[in-house]
């Protein structure tokens, strides 16, 4: 277990405190934050096989160790990846699906396209493992696209339906209807007869989970809620008692994928919103670690062992979009757009068959890792580089948990890289950042102009282990001239969670052109989509006037299927569309770099209600006493840099030494528990008031 | 490598050259971002059907980014056109080449292919090139795929290898003769504007290189890229066994003359690190649209090399080095003009699965059974009730083969083609036509111990008179092929019911529907992998119990005396 910061000074006062706990992969994250705004950090390996163990531990163990009394904290927020997990593990509900009559397969043939065009050997692009055919079944009923009722529902069929889902042995049924968005009221006939009949079993109707039109993209996504339905429920409760039998009053609090919290009685009743809620809480925590820097636009690497995630935050907002994947499956949940390339410290490079350097998609992952770990690891890493470089004190790797071998990295880089390509082992290692940088940087790039942005117009934030050395080599790859390093880039996901807003979603499919559309029927819809947001507010005692509200519309033009979610000005119908119209073309414009004035029409409404979370936040300056009262001791060391033949001495400064305004020039490193930050010669630090580190390049 | 590049390789580093490498791709990646974002017209923008390279000054693919395979190296043969009319000592910056006719190095006449040269140090160093398929050339029929066209003339307007600019200043001919010529021309010089801005794009990006890294560096470092694909390349090619492999499939029929079946014959000769594709024995040239100019059969090959080589090969015009073909003149896979091209789609698709298909004995582990290897092209056009028009067109495809590891996939796309289907709501949103079913086709997937993907069924009911109904489907008279003992998928059925109660078997065909007609499509099933005696019981009884196979299936196909359970 690796903690910062000893207990809190104030000792006779008990101190109020806000506790994020972030569940990934290989590391629990724990960030609390006390009344004062004092900021402690832990992180404890994950517990796979019963993720809320680390939580356990961290409330016995860090609570008192930090000083903090359970019941003083009024804020717990929680990050999860166990509805994503119940999926990639197949351990979710025993699923049966009621579909219309006729279309029972649309789940199982899916839209007929392959994501890998020249694999041979091909595997199926649809989830239906999740209700094979012996476990789907049809409903007579029609509904026509303008919500008419074509054909009653048939009693009878619907009988025979559920029995034999029952005689299945299902634990949860999923119902999609053709155009239930427009109508639900055979979908809710169905879920009544279920829930009469048999009270056990756990019902998703597709009007609820995802009221939008395109059936298969609806079936998939009613079909994940009610898979992992019951799983998520058994998990939130499991915690609650946790929560209450350490004492914790505060309500639990989940962090959902479009990067607002909301509460557990909320987060259980749609678990769909959950997924890849991890990487969402790391872009939120960037936001504010950016905010408080003073930085609005930003572009976010997060580079951890097998990968690297890059997200955009425009004016303050994180770009969200509509659908992302999960287990190689789309699924439209609305999420924070974060893009995942397979390049991070564990990249292994390779000689290929033509001779030529490569480095990735292969990773050491964490077993046997990089060789320098010294777990039986053979193949030359990125993070081998990096202690062949200087980069990385062996000694000080993840704050001195893990003792690196520098001579296992350097036989490593020598046998697989250096000797085959005849070049010397500095060459090799710096050829392997080198190219591991052009990657990342192309990603980037291609990540930030296909969404109509310009890079050189953000800064760069790296977090996770990994990003802070890399960030001044991508910056000036992508022609950018600032670098934001957040105070704790190792810990963002779980401060994330402190820093997010309580958020409410609803929406609804709407299909109508903008020069045909009743004002008064969007009006009407947006209210009702209000009402479900503020009763879900309600739900977790967030009063009426506490949220503010946001409609917008999906929007297209007539003949496109690529929508953009445009701001809706209720507050003016006599203009809506009007301006509506404009705003959509000149969104488009943005994105698209033209416009033309051909028909748009609608494709969703969907309302946002937002509230101030309880969390404390971090304090702006920090504790009294720490700042420049110990200047930070400066070592150096030797480094390794392309384009300098000999090695440089680098200052190697202590992180938790820094003190707001204290100055750098590269090359130097600075070293802290969560990450090392490497600065090139030609750019300079200076610590913000928040303490984080900003790098600007020398003109 | 020859020497020559063997002293390159040792004056550029191999970091250098993987550094350039991974920006190169990048740019490819960037121009065709550009242009999916700032096209216009849904065959872009969701279909796709688009795609960017970088090249050498001489002519060579260095980088090149696709959605779709039937792209990959068509640009080749376009861009030898241009630079057999236009040397490159002539060029000047500013210039832009554009280029169309199939029989000059073109696809057919809706792809339109637009070059500009990049200069660096006063000469040109490479090229930024980009295709689209544009909705309309002109032609005798809106979207210019007139399925029943049997002279290119009828459909749209051919352009030669011609200067779109000419030192930056717009042709201002042949720009008016395009937007005379071809429908909705707004959309039509929308998309063009997109292409251009795409190869700027490249260009830019390219010209910053060479800024870089020096002209001459990034001249070698694209020599050494080309040798160093060529040589994996052969290396794959070398993992083959050596030999001649054969297959022949058919096409069923070119869609004007309906009983006659179209033969696709190739044979693949490996022979020390090289590939030829020999079609002879392929038809004549047919009289309706579905001749494939040779850009056609170039791309199924590289799609093939690509395929059955390996996948962490850079693309690049040095892994078609080891490539030849052999394409007789006047027949279906190197027509004459004046022949109509159009409809090549189906004729590649199946020229792809015979490549493949002629290694299923080679290499069994690799090679899947035959897949259906179809899309059903479907175009509604009428008016719905309160008179406004509509139009609407979709693909439907079947399953794909089985493999010696796995079932096929049911109902995906294969081959050269990778388009989405049409969402039920979105199709009866926009036309007066109710889908009735659309499922899974029982026992359409060859049987065998892996069994073939199944096709779809799919039911049209038409809710208006006077609705014209373009048909074009395949695999109606010839079933895909199974490998390894394995049994042939089902054909495709294609059936009109009339209201009147007529019923009306179709393949092709241009018809009219009207209130009360029925249109009940069941597409093709994948071939079976192995002898269907051999497939595990359990999974025989769960594709009973999921519907994939009937009980009478079970018991005929497979033998089963326990696979009666409903």
């Amino acid at each position: 277990m690796l903690s910062h910061n000893g207990p809190i000074r104030h000792v006779g006062k008990r101190a109020l405190a806000s506790i994020g706990i972030d569940i990934g992969g290989t590391f629990t994250d724990v960030v609390a934050i006390d009344d004062d705004g004092t900021q402690r950090i832990a992180k404890l390996p994950s517990t796979r096989a019963d993720p809320s163990a680390a939580v356990r531990t961290a409330l016995a163990r860090l609570l008192p160790q930090w000083g903090i009394d359970a019941d003083r904290v009024t804020c717990f927020a929680h990050g999860t990846t166990v509805a994503t997990n119940a999926v990639l593990e197949r351990k979710g509900a025993r699923l049966g699906l009621l579909a219309t009559a006729g279309f029972e397969d649309v789940l199982e043939i899916g839209r007929q396209n392959r994501r890998q065009i020249y694999e041979l050997l091909l595997k199926p692009e649809t989830p239906a493992f999740l209700a094979p055919g012996a476990r789907r079944r049809g409903v007579v009923e029609a509904v026509g696209p303008d919500g008419s009722v074509l054909t009653p529902l048939d009693p009878d069929s619907l009988g025979a339906a559920v029995d034999a889902l029952v005689a299945a042995g299902v634990d949860a049924i999923a119902i999609c209807f053709l155009y239930a968005f427009a109508n639900p009221v055979h979908e809710r006939a169905a879920a009544d007869f279920i829930r009469a009949r048999h009270p056990h079993l756990t019902v998703s109707l597709s009007s609820e989970v995802d009221p939008a039109f395109r059936e298969y993209e609806r079936t998939v996504v009613t079909a994940f809620d009610a898979y992992v339905k019951a799983g998520l429920d058994r998990y939130l409760g499991a915690m609650e008692r946790d929560l209450a039998a350490a004492g914790v009053g505060a309500p639990l609090q989940i962090m959902q994928s479009r990067g607002g919290v909301c509460g557990a009685r909320v987060a259980r009743q749609r678990p769909i919103r959950l997924f890849l809620s991890g990487p969402a809480a790391g872009v939120v925590g960037a936001r504010a670690a950016g905010r408080s820097a003073g930085h609005e636009d930003l572009i976010t690497v997060d580079i951890g062992g097998t990968s690297c995630d890059i997200a955009l935050i425009a004016r303050g907002a994180p770009v969200i979009r509509p659908e992302g994947l999960l287990d190689g499956f789309r699924i439209r949940v609305p999420m924070v757009d974060v893009n995942s390339i397979g390049a991070g410290g564990g990249s292994i490079a390779w000689i290929d068959a033509g001779g030529g350097l490569r480095v990735g998609p292969q990773s050491a992952g964490a077993e046997p890792g990089p060789a320098c770990y010294g777990r039986g690891g053979e193949e030359a890493t990125v993070t081998d580089a990096s202690i062949v470089l200087g980069y990385l004190d062996p000694q000080y790797f993840a704050g001195g948990t893990l003792r690196l071998d520098p001579d296992l990295a350097a036989r490593a880089i020598e046998r697989r890289v250096a000797r085959p390509l005849g070049l010397s082992l500095r060459e090799a290692a710096l050829g392997i950042h080198r190219v591991l940088n052009a990657q990342m940087a192309e990603g980037i790039r291609l990540m930030s102009i296909s969404r109509g942005m310009d890079p050189r117009r953000f800064s760069l934030m790296p977090f996770g282990g990994g990003g802070a050395l890399h960030a001044t080599a991508l910056a000036r790859e992508l022609g950018m001239t600032t670098v934001v390093v957040p105070r704790h880039p190792g810990v963002l996901c779980a401060a994330g969670l402190l820093s997010a807003e309580i958020e409410h979603e609803a929406a609804a499919g709407f299909l109508a052109r903008l020069d045909a559309a009743d004002p008064e029927q969007i009006l009407a819809a947006c209210a009702r989509l209000a009402a479900e947001c503020a009763s879900r507010m309600r739900d977790e005692g967030v009063a009426g006037d506490a949220a503010a509200t946001t409609c917008y519309a999906d929007v297209c033009y007539v003949g496109q299927a690529h929508y953009l979610e445009v701001p809706l000005a209720v507050h003016a119908p006599q203009d809506m569309l009007a301006t509506l119209y404009d705003d959509f073309c000149a969104r488009y414009d943005q994105v698209h770099g033209h416009h033309t004035r051909a028909p748009a029409r609608f494709v969703n409404l969907r309302v946002v209600q937002r509230a101030p979370n309880r969390a404390r936040q971090p304090a702006a300056a920090p504790r009294p006493g720490a700042a420049g009262a110990n200047p930070a001791p400066r070592r150096a060391r030797g480094i390794l840099l392309a384009g300098v033949a000999e090695p440089m001495r680098a200052v190697v400064v202590d992180r938790d030494g820094l003190a707001p305004g204290d100055t750098l020039a590269g090359p130097a490193i600075v070293e802290q528990s969560d990450t090392t930050t490497l600065i090139e010669p030609g750019w300079s630090g200076r610590v913000a008031p928040d303490l984080s580190l900003i790098l600007t390049r020398q003109p | 490598m020859n020497d020559r590049a063997d002293a390159a390789l040792a004056s550029v580093d191999p970091v250098t050259l993987e550094v350039v490498r991974n920006k190169l791709e990048g740019i490819a990646g960037e121009m065709q971002s550009t242009l999916l974002h700032s096209a216009f017209s849904p065959i872009v923008k969701e279909g796709m059907d688009c795609s960017a390279a970088l090249f050498t000054a001489d002519g060579q693919t260095i980088a090149q980014a696709t959605a779709i395979p039937i792209h990959l190296a068509t640009m080749i043969p376009a861009l030898a056109a241009v630079l057999a009319k236009y040397p490159v000592r002539a060029m000047a910056e500013g210039d832009v080449y554009i280029l169309n006719d199939p029989y000059a190095g073109g696809t057919h006449l809706p792809d339109i292919t637009l070059f500009i040269p990049v200069f660096a140090d006063g000469a040109v160093v490479g090229f930024s090139v980009t295709t689209v398929h544009h909705q309309d050339m002109g032609g005798m029929a809106p979207g210019s795929i007139p399925t029943n066209a049997t002279e290119i003339y009828q459909e749209g307007l051919r352009i030669p290898p011609l200067k779109y600019m000419d030192a930056g200043r717009v042709n201002e001919t042949l720009h008016e003769m395009l937007r005379l010529n071809i429908r909705l021309s707004d959309t039509f010089l929308g998309d063009l504007n997109a292409q251009l801005s795409a190869c700027k794009v490249g260009a830019r990006r390219l010209v910053e290189l060479c800024r870089t890294y020096g002209a001459g560096l990034v001249t070698r470092i694209f020599a050494l890229l080309l040798d160093r694909s060529e040589k994996m390349t052969r290396a794959a090619l070398r993992g083959l066994p050596e030999g001649t492999y054969r297959y022949v499939d058919w096409l069923d029929n070119d869609g004007v003359d309906l009983e006659r079946r179209v033969r696709i014959e190739v044979a693949a000769t490996v022979r020390d690190g090289t590939i030829h594709f020999d079609l002879t024995g392929s038809s004549p040239q047919v009289r309706g649209p579905i001749n494939c100019v040779p850009s056609g059969a170039q791309a199924a090959a590289y799609y093939a090399v690509r395929a059955l080589t390996d996948a962490l090969i850079p693309t690049n015009g040095g892994c078609f080095r080891p490539v030849t073909l052999t394409l007789p003149e006047g027949s279906i896979v190197n027509p004459q003009a004046p022949a109509a091209v159009n409809a090549r789609t189906a004729t590649i698709k199946r020229i792809c699965g015979a490549m493949i298909g002629a290694f299923a004995d080679a290499v069994p582990a690799r090679v899947p059974a035959a897949s259906a290897g179809l899309s059903v092209m479907l175009a509604f056009g009428g008016r719905h009730a309160d008179g406004r028009p509509f139009i609407l067109s979709e693909l439907v495809c079947g399953g794909t083969g089985a493999s010696a590891h796995a079932d096929g996939v049911d109902c995906l796309q294969t081959d050269g083609s990778n388009s989405m289907n049409q969402p039920i709501e979105a199709l009866c949103l926009d036309a007066p036509i109710r889908i009735r079913r659309f499922g899974l086709h029982p026992d359409s997937g060859g049987a065998g111990r892996q069994r073939g993907g199944l096709g779809v069924v799919r039911e049209y009911e038409f809710l208006a008179d006077d609705i014209r109904l373009t048909f074009r489907g395949e695999r109606h008279f010839t079933a895909a092929r199974g490998s390894a003992g394995g049994a042939d998928g089902a054909m495709s059925v294609a059936v009109i019911h009339r209201a009147d109660g007529r019923v009306e078997p179709i393949s092709k065909c241009v018809t009219t529907v009207a209130r009360g007609d029925r249109l009940v499509l069941q597409t093709a099933g994948g071939a079976g992998y192995g002898p269907a005696r051999e497939r595990a019981r359990d999974a025989l009884a769960a594709d009973v119990a999921n519907g994939k196979v009937s009980g009478a299936a079970a018991q005929d196909d497979y033998g089963s005396s326990h696979g009666g359970k409903p």
